[in-house]
This record gives C-alpha cells, sequence and structure tokens, in this order.
C-alpha cells in the first residue's frame, strides 16, 4: 500500500508539474564567449521583467547547428554562420536566420615564459608562422626583432588551439588569413580548421590551461579568460604599425574604424582593422534569431530584450571585460530587428 | 618415522605461510578495490563541505563569474528526471521481466533477452543521441521529457534483467500451490510471484534509478539544462549532472568549488533513495 501511496503520489506531482509552469521561456543556446555577459543579462532581464532566457552555452558550432534544426528560440555564435549554413537553416525553418551583434570582444594571445612578464610584442605574420610552425624557438630572430629588450629563451614553443568548433577559432583564424597568403592558402578560416601543429583543448577554460601549466606555451583564448586566469598576453601590432594592448578601448576602436563599412545582415569581420589605436584581433558576438517567428508572445519577448540588450544592457559590458557596440552599429541592428515578425506579422 | 614426521611438519608450516601469504594478497586486493571509493567520499566531502549549506538547496544559481547562489533549480530538476525515467523505465521494466521469467520460454522470449542485453550495453550518449534526434527535432524543443524518455530507456535493461532473475527464484512449489487451489496463471504471477519476487525487483529498481541519477551524457542534449527555476517537463530542465560537468570545468575557482558540493548533494541523494528503498522493501517483507 505504502509504494502505491508514494507512486501515486510521485505521478501527481509531476502531472501537477506540467500545468503549472505557464512562465513565458525562452531557450537559447550557443557560444561560450559571451556566456558570461549573457548570463548576467538574462538574471537582471528576469528580476525586471519576470521572463525567462535560457541560455546554455554549448559552443558557436553548437548554436548554429541547434537553429538551424530548430530547436531553440534563439542561437549564439562568434564567427559568423556562412551563406551555406544560412540557406540550409532558411530550408529547414521557412525563416530567414538574422546575426543581431550583442557586444564585442577581444581574441588574445597569452603565453607562459617565466621569467618574462608582460609586454610580449607580436605581429600577425610572425605569429602565423609560430602557428605555421616554421618558428619553434622563443629565441627565433622575428620574435627577437619586435621584442629587443626582452631576454627571450632558448626554449621550444608549445602551441596550443582550440580542439572544438569555436567562434574564438573563427576570429582567430580569420586575423591569420588577412595578414599571411601562406596561412589562407595552407590553413585557410573558420570554427574548426586542420591546425598544422600543437595541442588542442576544450572551450577558451581548456586553452587557459594548457598555456597556464605548460612553460613555453602559446594560445589565444578571449581577453575574459586570460585575465581571469591571470596569465600574460601580448601586445599586437595593428595594420598602423602601432603595438596595441587588448582591452575593450582598443576593441571599441577597431570597431569604430570598420562600423561605416558595416554590411546591412551585419555579419562583418573587424580583424585587422586600421585606426592606430585599434586592437587587430577583435570580433562581434551575434545572437542568432529567426527573422519569422511562430510564436507571438515569443516573439515579442525577445524583439523587447534585444532593444534592452541595445540600450541598457550595453551599461554592463566593459565591468566583464566586453566591449560595447559602436552608435553607428546599434542603429543597423535597430533596423535589423524591426524586421523580426510573428507568423508575418510586424511585432508593435 | 621421525622423518616422517619433519615431513608433516615441514607441510604444516609451509601450508601456513602460503594461507598467510594468500591472505595478505587478497586483504591488499580487497583493500585496493574500496580505496576509489574512499577517495571519492574524501574528495566529495572535504572539497563539496564548503557550500554545503541551507542556501545551496534553497538559492538559484548566480549569473556566470559571480560568486555565490545554489542549485535550488537543478535538485529539484534531477529529482524530476529520476522520476520520469522511473516512471517510463519502471513498468515497462517490471512487465517485461515477468514476461520473460513466466512466460518466456520461446522465440521471441529469446529475442526481447537478447535486445534488453544489448540495450544495457549501449552507451548512455548513444541513448542521448536517439533521443536527440526522435523527441527533439521533431518536437522543435529541447525538454524534460526528452531526457526523462532517455533515462527510461537506461533503466529498462537493469529492471528487466533483475525481475526476471528474482522471479525465477521464486520456488515453482509456490506456483504449483496457486494453481492448485483454481487461480488463473495471471492471478498466481501477479498475487504469489510478484508479490514473493517484490524485494529483489525493488532493488533492481532502485539499481536501475541510481544509475539514471548519475548520468550526464544523456541529458546534454535532451533537457540540456537551464538557469532558472523549472518544473515544466516541456522545457529544459537543470540537474544537478550537467552543473556538475559545467561547473567542473570552468574557469572559475567558486563555480568548481560548487560542483564539488553538487556531487556530494548527489551522493546523498543516491544514498536516501536507497535507505527510501530499503524501509519500503523491509516492512514489506514482515506483513508478509
Amino acid at each position: 500500500m505504502k509504494v502505491k501511496s508514494i507512486l501515486a503520489g510521485l505521478l501527481l506531482t509531476l502531472s501537477m508539474s506540467v500545468v503549472a509552469n505557464a512562465q513565458l521561456q525562452l531557450n537559447g543556446a550557443g557560444a561560450t564567449f559571451p556566456a558570461v555577459i549573457y548570463s548576467k543579462w538574462f538574471d537582471q532581464y528576469k528580476n525586471m521583467t519576470g521572463v525567462q532566457f535560457n541560455y546554455q552555452a554549448i559552443g558557436s558550432g553548437g548554436g548554429i547547428k541547434q537553429i538551424t534544426e530548430g530547436t531553440v528560440d534563439f542561437g549564439a555564435t562568434d564567427g559568423p554562420m556562412t551563406d551555406q549554413q544560412l540557406s540550409e537553416a532558411k530550408s529547414k525553418q521557412g525563416s530567414e536566420v538574422l546575426h543581431i551583434p550583442t557586444v564585442l570582444g577581444a581574441v588574445v594571445i597569452s603565453y607562459n615564459l617565466p621569467g618574462i612578464g608582460k609586454g610580449l610584442n607580436l605581429d600577425g605574420y610572425t605569429l602565423s608562422e609560430i602557428y605555421l610552425g616554421k618558428i619553434t624557438k622563443w629565441n627565433d630572430n622575428a620574435i627577437k626583432k619586435l621584442n629587443p629588450k626582452l631576454n627571450l629563451p632558448n626554449k621550444a614553443i608549445v602551441v596550443a588551439h582550440r580542439s572544438d568548433g569555436s567562434g574564438t577559432s573563427f576570429i582567430f583564424t580569420d586575423y591569420l588569413a588577412k595578414v599571411s597568403k601562406d596561412w589562407s592558402g595552407k590553413v585557410g578560416k573558420g570554427t574548426s580548421v586542420n591546425w598544422p601543429v600543437g595541442l588542442g583543448g576544450k572551450g577558451n577554460d581548456g586553452v587557459a590551461g594548457i598555456v597556464k601549466q605548460t612553460e613555453g606555451a602559446i594560445g589565444y583564448v578571449e581577453l575574459a579568460y586570460a585575465v581571469k586566469n591571470g596569465i600574460h598576453y601580448a601586445n599586437m601590432k595593428n595594420k598602423t604599425g602601432k603595438f596595441i594592448e587588448p582591452s575593450f578601448a582598443s576593441v571599441s576602436a577597431a570597431a569604430e574604424g570598420y562600423a561605416k563599412n558595416t554590411p546591412a545582415d551585419l555579419r562583418v569581420s573587424i580583424t585587422d582593422a586600421g585606426g592606430k589605436d585599434s586592437y587587430p584581433i577583435s570580433g562581434y558576438t551575434w545572437l542568432l534569431v529567426y527573422q519569422n517567428m511562430k510564436d507571438g508572445a515569443k516573439a515579442a519577448e525577445l524583439v523587447k530584450f534585444l532593444k534592452w540588450s541595445l540600450t541598457k544592457g550595453q551599461a554592463y559590458a566593459t565591468g566583464l571585460y566586453y566591449a560595447p557596440l559602436p552608435k553607428q552599429v546599434v542603429k543597423l541592428c535597430e533596423k535589423r530587428i524591426a524586421l523580426i515578425t510573428a507568423n508575418g506579422k510586424k511585432i508593435k | 618415522m621421525e622423518n616422517k614426521l619433519m615431513d608433516s611438519k615441514y607441510f604444516f608450516y609451509r601450508k601456513k605461510i602460503t594461507s598467510s601469504i594468500m591472505m595478505s594478497l587478497t586483504f591488499i586486493a580487497a583493500l585496493a578495490a574500496i580505496i576509489p571509493l574512499i577517495f571519492i567520499f574524501y574528495y566529495t566531502i572535504s572539497k563539496g563541505v564548503t557550500y554545503f549549506n541551507f542556501n545551496f538547496f534553497v538559492a538559484m544559481p548566480k549569473p556566470v563569474g559571480e560568486s555565490g547562489g545554489g542549485m535550488a533549480n537543478a535538485i529539484m530538476g534531477t529529482l524530476i528526471l529520476i522520476g520520469l525515467g522511473g516512471a517510463i523505465g519502471i513498468p515497462i521494466g517490471i512487465l517485461s521481466g515477468t514476461y520473460l521469467a513466466e512466460f518466456g520460454n520461446n522465440k521471441f522470449g529469446f529475442l526481447v533477452r537478447f535486445m534488453t542485453d544489448v540495450l544495457s550495453g549501449v552507451p548512455s550518449i548513444v541513448v542521448g543521441v536517439v533521443a536527440y534526434t526522435m523527441i527533439v527535432i521533431p518536437m522543435k524543443h529541447f525538454s524534460a521529457l526528452a531526457g526523462g524518455i532517455a533515462l527510461g530507456i537506461l533503466v529498462i535493461p537493469t529492471i528487466t534483467r533483475t525481475t526476471e532473475e528474482m522471479i525465477r527464484l521464486v520456488p515453482s512449489s509456490l506456483r504449483e500451490a496457486g494453481l492448485a487451489l483454481g487461480l488463473p496463471k495471471w492471478k498466481t504471477t501477479i498475487a504469489i510471484v510478484l508479490r514473493t519476487a517484490w524485494k529483489g525487483i525493488a532493488t533492481g529498481v532502485l539499481l536501475g534509478l541510481s544509475r539514471a541519477a548519475g548520468e550526464t551524457a544523456p541529458l546534454l542534449f535532451t533537457a540540456l539544462g537551464n538557469r532558472f527555476w523549472s518544473t515544466n517537463i516541456g522545457q529544459p530542465m537543470a540537474s544537478l549532472t550537467v552543473y556538475i560537468y559545467d561547473y567542473a570545468k570552468s574557469p572559475f575557482e567558486d563555480w568548481n568549488q560548487q560542483a564539488w558540493t553538487a556531487a556530494l548533494v548527489l551522493i546523498l541523494l543516491i544514498s536516501i533513495l536507497s535507505l527510501l528503498f530499503r524501509i519500503i522493501t523491509r516492512s514489506k517483507y514482515k506483513t508478509n
């Protein structure tokens, strides 16, 4: 008898829980890099409005996959979807997928060289040679030339890269492809590429871990991960020949430099940006949303949230090591958001 | 004569020495077997105790990178997911186990037995992918229900095979007694066989559910995860295992700590479940 009543009680609670939870919830998944600010935003937004945006950081590749399969209400990525991915999503879901930038970030070149603290200087070409496996020692002449004041050790360079599909990898390889013909010919750009040399780590935390634990290692991670793990990162030479320390200011500068040339669909790369204060390995991170949503209530809430993120939400960025969007880009975003419809009807 | 005595003495000591060597070897082996368990308890308790407080059970998780917060939603989520997995897996498992033991001495029974064995060997992540393809994609939604079904599939083989084994242990004289009194076979099965085998079946159910409670892989792309309080089985749901996975590999010290606490809570949860089953089956045994 006891068992029966326990089982009955269990079933009753289960069936009740199906009915009880009528609160509006939107589900999203994707990039790990913006997860810090997204979870902050969604937490704040829930406290203000009661609407729950459940975000799961499964990686940019996963975000694109889930928005293509239609299993989420929104996705997120640091590497824009390709034309082919966009048309696949459209044919599967019957709606265009829009890219809405949310914040900007820097990919930093972190390194582990005991005795050499902050202040290593690198340029794009040298970096590409390291990642191609052509420069293998820290006291290579190419690196020495960039750092005349540093006493570089005769130590092997341990190259670390991402093993998973990653928007961070996209920004990094996109930059290398721009500054090195060799790189664009042999490796190219993408969320996952065939790395000529190096060790793979999963996620930004994985690469940060390799760099932290391996003497002589070099690896690329998002700024926040380097700062939070206390790893040093290099100043990068930009297009104007200046060495720039990655920071939200130098990322903003890169974005400002490109803002005029931002295409209407907002899929833009801002690596190797002009402008004397621009940090060259910067990038946008995007939310992926359906242009036409089937659920009116969800569409209305998503639009409301997007507008909030572009205005009040931007204030959270710098404290969490992200750069806010340039004003011109915010205007372009608003135009894109205005395109979102629910079953073909405009959202007020 | 003397020589013989020497011989037997020699054999006696040799045997004694061999015996004591073997004894100590088995003792060491037994110790080696429990050492990992001791380490598991030591680490989860010593590292998990930092956050093991009331707040952990009632508070919600904080945004990424902020310290503090609890895992109320994940604890509830794990309970609901086990409940769902059980609601699906227990009836199917017990019924098919009963079928196999009582009516399954034929080709179909052989096939089912074989398939169940294969199913028990299927890695849980594969079950997760299947649930994702068959439930999440067509429903266009990650949901606790999909997670529950994946867990349900995982517990079926354990429960089926234990049920079958336990029922086979019921002496046939008991069945014959029921049949002799004029009971039809189905009634004999329910009222006599199942009642007798109850304790063993409950152990099987417990084993299945404990396994389900500890699974991460099948939940990653079915129940997905949730940062908020949600008891709606049509929505993504948080679970302790997925939180452990996320928090343990995060770069934030505070989260690593919370992962240990989540592990501790999970172990406690399974222990309580096991205790509960012991109490239920014991009282049942007495009334018989």
